[in-house]
């Protein structure tokens, strides 16, 4: 018998297929991965087979665990399952925790009502799961305090207080660093090692290959492939999962370095800080025309502060940034890390660009260049912000930098809200519009990989 | 503003304003008695001695006295000193000190105040919460309409209507002044339905957005009751917005309780503060004034705290 | 301070969006049909509102008189429509006096923050500090019965509506990184107010204009019938309904004829902008 077991699932919204039909099994104490894109339908699954899908969605086909149908079930009878026999890893675990309740206490009223301990039991087994995921000193702290990584680990702490042997992860290294995705694949995969079983939604190949088992690739509401993890990453079949081990920044080739030896960009001795933070203390260093500089590190260190000193926008507190001379004030652009939050939000996208050009003295033809270069189409002109994907946008934006004639562009993680092939193919295009028209390049990132094989040279923050 | 004592600093902003309130009222009230006609030092003396008493060698000493001869400016810098000393003087009218008159009349405000909240508390929470668990359905559409058709109406209407379906027609309940508990009903009714039209769906839109968070749904599927989800997280989180927004409407509580005090005729500190002005009263406006002020700042404060009280965030810098 | 002035707060809270529906059209409508009775007045139907005829008081509506006589055997629906002009002109005029400086000093604030933003918050504080009616009732009373310090007041509160809510929103907008990518694009502030700015505040400034000219006429209607504003034999309705009030068991459809005008009015300003409509 089965811990779960999904037959013809299909999820629809009126008449249109959303997901399936789409049928797997996953046995006691194993680990099924999910892998797909934004989109793939791998969030309905976990959704289906929790019984949280919305209103508007319809379910057909089957979900039997141990044995037994449960997407018949009453409400109640679901809710029943909930904590105790199936409970879910949320996406964004910030949001998921009551933002008023100290993130001890969310811990500590599991213990005490769902797995039915003892007051005086609930405390001790708290402030053990709390040590052992290190938490110990954040306990009495709200929410709104914690950091990506350890809400993270609060959230598991609580997901899995109620013992529930089923656990379902969703996207559960979403938003974190590189660094801090080791700690939370590390826990998940604790919970087939202690006899649960685990089902785990990720478009990141290394954390597939970290937590093993078995694999479903998912491209629009159907698998495309599925195997042992090993196997099919090893040895992909399907052409999708091919593109999306290619996107891995591990399977990247280093790129080329061709730059001149022009710098347009010198800083000496800078110390930035962020209201009485000191972050940065003492850098300098100088970028040529062309170069690709990545600048990596943890999240709160302070890249994000380094790219707006570099910009002007923020004014250091020790230290000099030099442009070299003849630099046009606006040879500095940015490309910001939510492609729709850099356009305003209530002119389409052809209003904008029309703006800039009419500024600057460009010619719209040069622009319908720009446009047609990065691919993109020149119906998205008419369009707003918000109904345009993350990708072009992020495209359209390169595109308007351009329109400026820049040498310098400041990257702020400009595809890490990208699904992985998406951000492959834009961090291409970055590169080669760089090196065609000579532009040096900033990239924050907090991959080293991507630091690694993109960047000619890397400067690491602590 | 940030501090280590967020209540501090609450007490603080709150003792500021009660301050301007103060200089606010004073200012106005010397600005009403410099534009009286007449003279002022007669005036000044009726207030102190009472019409009987007084003459006019009382009014030259007053004239003396206060210096009344003297640059306005100067005179200005007295009254508010007086002020400052709560020296609030005498009623014209009454003769007598107008802390005494302020003291009984308070009383009535406080109660009218107090049973309009109340009722505004009882019809909104219910209503609201009821609209809330189902939006978009039935009762939230009629309570929808029923809001926007109630808050049109401004208090004095809404109280001349009440007046009229309930005594005229219905001749269920008295209208006018204050012989017994039945005479708060209309009055606390008028002003609470006001109060209630627009925070029950305060309340409304607070149990929608409860319900839909994701906290909430992360509560029930780590095994709480839903139960245990609504008095444990949905409470507090849904009763911050609403706590917030009924400080905003303590303006609206004093501002209705001057106006719907006159149409019943309630002898409270708003009746009082109308006829004042009526009868030139300057000592009972200032008073009176000055009360209905220092009661808002104070309400506000309460609220301060109230929302402190619920939402942790506001304690710890 | 924290406290926000009832009327923006509920009409932020009411929706950021204007969206079409029959409640706005009909309120739409209405307006246009009020506004249109107030600019021509009593001449819509001929009548003097100011002559007294006291041997025929508290008609009921005839051929002669469509809304009957009041207690002075005055036209009430002349006089209605008198008051109209007074209510909508007053209310029409304090929004302006108040929204245009409001607005640009609100935008000022965000825009430069330091020291001016502080100067401004704090003048707004200020007059927070007493409640909005009570602030005008003061002013009122210093001369009982003259139009200018009612204006004066409910332009004052009207203000600051206007001055939070511009201010609250533009600082939103301007910390936004679309602003900053514009600026860093070479925008200049004129052309970053009318492309961030004015769409995000615009709709916004509509909704508080209309519960502004609300709230004025609701001031001065309440306010006259106190007899602290507008005084008899002004013909206004809160007058009108301070002075028919003792009348209210022998013929109770006199004063329902102001209390209705005044509801009307304000439930026309209220749905045109869409009352209450939410998500």
């Amino acid at each position: 018998m089965s811990a779960i077991e999904v037959q013809d699932l299909s999820v629809f919204v009126g008449n249109q297929r959303l997901l399936g039909p789409v049928s797997f099994e996953v046995g006691n104490s194993e680990t099924l991965v999910i892998m797909g894109e934004t989109g793939a339908g791998k969030s309905l699954i976990a959704e289906a087979i929790l019984g949280t899908l919305p209103q508007s969605l319809r379910m057909e086909g089957a979900i039997i665990h141990k044995g037994r149908r449960i997407d018949n079930l009453t409400g109640d009878e679901r809710a029943s399952l909930w904590g105790r026999e199936i409970t879910m890893l949320p996406q964004e675990p910030w949001r998921a925790l009551d933002p008023l309740m100290k993130s001890g206490s969310q811990v500590l009223e599991t213990h005490e009502y769902v797995a039915g301990l003892s007051p005086k039991q609930a405390r001790e087994q708290t402030s053990k799961d709390l040590n052992a995921l290190g938490l110990a000193e954040a306990e009495k702290h709200l929410p709104g305090r914690l950091s990506g990584g350890m809400a993270q680990r609060f959230a598991f702490a609580t997901a899995t207080a109620g013992k529930a042997p089923l656990l379902l992860a969703d996207e559960p290294t979403k938003g974190l660093d590189s660094s801090r995705q080791g700690h939370i694949v590390k826990l998940l995969r604790e919970v087939p090692a202690k006899n649960g079983t685990l089902i785990a939604i990720t478009h990141e190949c290394p954390v597939a290959r970290e937590l093993g088992g078995n694999l479903i690739v998912m491209k629009d509401g159907q698998i495309v492939e599925q195997g042992k993890t090993k196997d099919v990453l090893a040895k992909p079949k399907a052409g999708y999962t091919k593109q999306l081990i290619a996107a891995d920044p591990v399977s990247w080739d280093k790129s080329h370095s061709l730059y001149s030896g022009d710098t347009v960009l010198s800083v000496g001795n800078l110390t930035v800080s962020r209201g009485k933070n000191i972050l940065i203390e003492k850098l300098s260093f100088t970028l040529n025309a062309g170069e690709r500089l990545a600048i990596s590190g943890p999240s709160g260190v302070g890249k994000t502060s380094l790219l707006d000193v570099l910009a002007g926008l923020l004014e250091p507190v020790k230290g000099v940034v030099e442009r070299a001379a003849g630099l046009a004030p606006l040879a500095v652009q940015k490309l910001y890390q939510d492609p729709p939050a850099a356009f305003p939000p209530h002119i389409t996208l052809g209003q904008n660009l029309r703006d800039v050009a009419r500024m600057h003295g460009a010619k719209w033809d040069q622009v319908m260049v720009y446009f047609s270069d990065l691919g993109l189409h020149p119906e998205l002109l008419e369009r707003r912000p918000d109904s345009v994907s993350g990708g072009e946008l992020q495209r359209v934006s390169i595109a308007r930098a351009l329109i400026v004639k820049p040498k310098v562009i400041l990257a702020d993680e400009p595809t890490s809200r990208l699904d992985p092939i998406t951000q492959r193919e834009t961090l291409e295009l970055i590169e080669k519009i760089c090196r065609e028209e000579n532009i040096a390049v900033v990239l924050v990132t907090h991959s080293p990989e991507i630091a690694d094989k993109w960047a000619d040279r890397t400067i690491v923050l602590e | 503003m940030t501090s280590a004592h967020p209540l501090f600093s609450a007490f603080l902003q709150r003792g500021l304003q009660a301050l301007i309130v103060a200089v606010i009222v004073g200012v106005v009230s010397f600005t009403m008695m410099q534009a009286l006609p007449g003279d002022a030092a007669y005036r000044i003396a009726a207030g102190r001695y009472g019409y009987d008493m007084m003459d006019a060698a009382a009014a030259e000493t007053v004239r003396n006295e206060l210096g009344l001869n003297q640059h306005w400016s100067i005179q200005l810098i007295s009254w508010l000193s007086a002020l400052a000393q709560f020296d609030l003087g005498r009623s014209l009218v009454y003769g007598t000190p107008v802390v005494d008159e302020i003291a009984t009349q308070l009383g009535y405000s406080l109660l009218l105040a107090g049973g309009a909240v109340l009722i505004s508390i009882i019809i909104a929470v219910p209503v609201g919460v009821v609209a809330g668990l189902k939006p978009g359905g039935a009762i939230d559409r009629l309570t929808l309409g029923v809001s926007i058709l109630l808050r049109a109406i401004p208090s004095f209407a809404l109280g001349v209507v009440l007046v009229l379906v309930f005594a005229v027609q219905m001749r269920l309940l008295p209208v006018a002044g204050f012989r017994g508990l039945e005479h708060l009903i209309l009055p606390s009714l008028t002003l609470g339905l006001g109060l209630a039209a627009v925070s029950n769906r305060v309340v409304r839109d607070s149990v929608v957005e409860a319900l839909g968070s994701e906290w909430r749904l992360f509560s029930r599927t780590k095994g709480l009751s839903a139960r245990r989800t609504a008095t444990r997280h949905i409470l507090r989180n849904a009763s911050l917005p609403v706590v917030t927004y009924v400080g905003v409407q303590m303006a609206y509580l004093i501002e209705g309780v001057v106006i719907v005090e006159a149409v019943f005729a309630w002898p409270g500190i708003g009746h009082a503060l109308v006829h004042a002005i009526f009868n030139r009263d300057i000592a009972m406006v200032q008073g009176t004034a000055l009360t209905l002020g220092l009661i808002y700042v104070l309400l506000n404060l309460f609220i301060d705290v109230a929302c402190r009280l619920i939402d942790p965030r506001m304690r710890s810098q | 301070m924290t406290d926000q002035s009832p009327t923006a707060l509920t009409a932020t809270v009411a929706h950021s969006r204007i969206k079409p529906g029959y409640p706005r059209i009909i309120g739409l409508l209405l307006l246009a049909l009020l506004i249109f009775c107030a600019l021509i007045g009593p001449d819509l139907i001929g009548v003097d509102p100011v002559k007294q005829q006291l041997l025929e008081a508290r008609q009921s509506p005839s051929a002669e008189h469509l809304l009957g006589t009041d207690h002075l055997g005055r036209d009430m629906a002349a006089r209605l429509l008198s008051g109209s002009q007074l209510s909508l002109s007053l209310a029409f005029l304090s929004v302006l006096t108040a929204g245009l400086p409001g607005t640009a000093l609100g935008v000022l604030a965000a825009w430069r923050g330091g020291w001016t933003d502080r100067l401004l918050t704090n003048i707004s504080d200020a007059i927070l500090a007493l409640p909005g009616l009570l602030l005008v009732l003061m002013l009122a009373a210093i001369s009982p019965g003259s139009w200018w310090a009612l204006y004066v007041g409910i332009s004052l509160t009207l203000w600051v509506e206007y001055f939070r809510y511009t201010r609250q929103r533009a600082r939103i907008v301007l910390a936004e990184p679309a602003v900053e990518a514009s600026r860093l694009l070479g925008f200049s502030p004129r052309l970053i107010i009318l492309r961030h700015l004015a769409p995000e505040i615009g709709p916004g400034l509509l909704t508080i204009a209309a519960f502004g000219a609300a709230t004025a006429m609701t001031a001065v209607a309440a306010l006259g019938f106190i007899s602290v504003g507008v005084r008899p034999p002004t013909a206004e309705w809160g007058v009108m309904m301070a002075e028919l009030l003792p009348y209210w068991r022998e013929a109770p459809f006199l004063i329902l004829q102001p209390v209705f005008c005044l509801v009307l009015t304000v439930l026309a300003l209220h749905l045109s902008v869409g009352g209450m409509q939410r998500k």
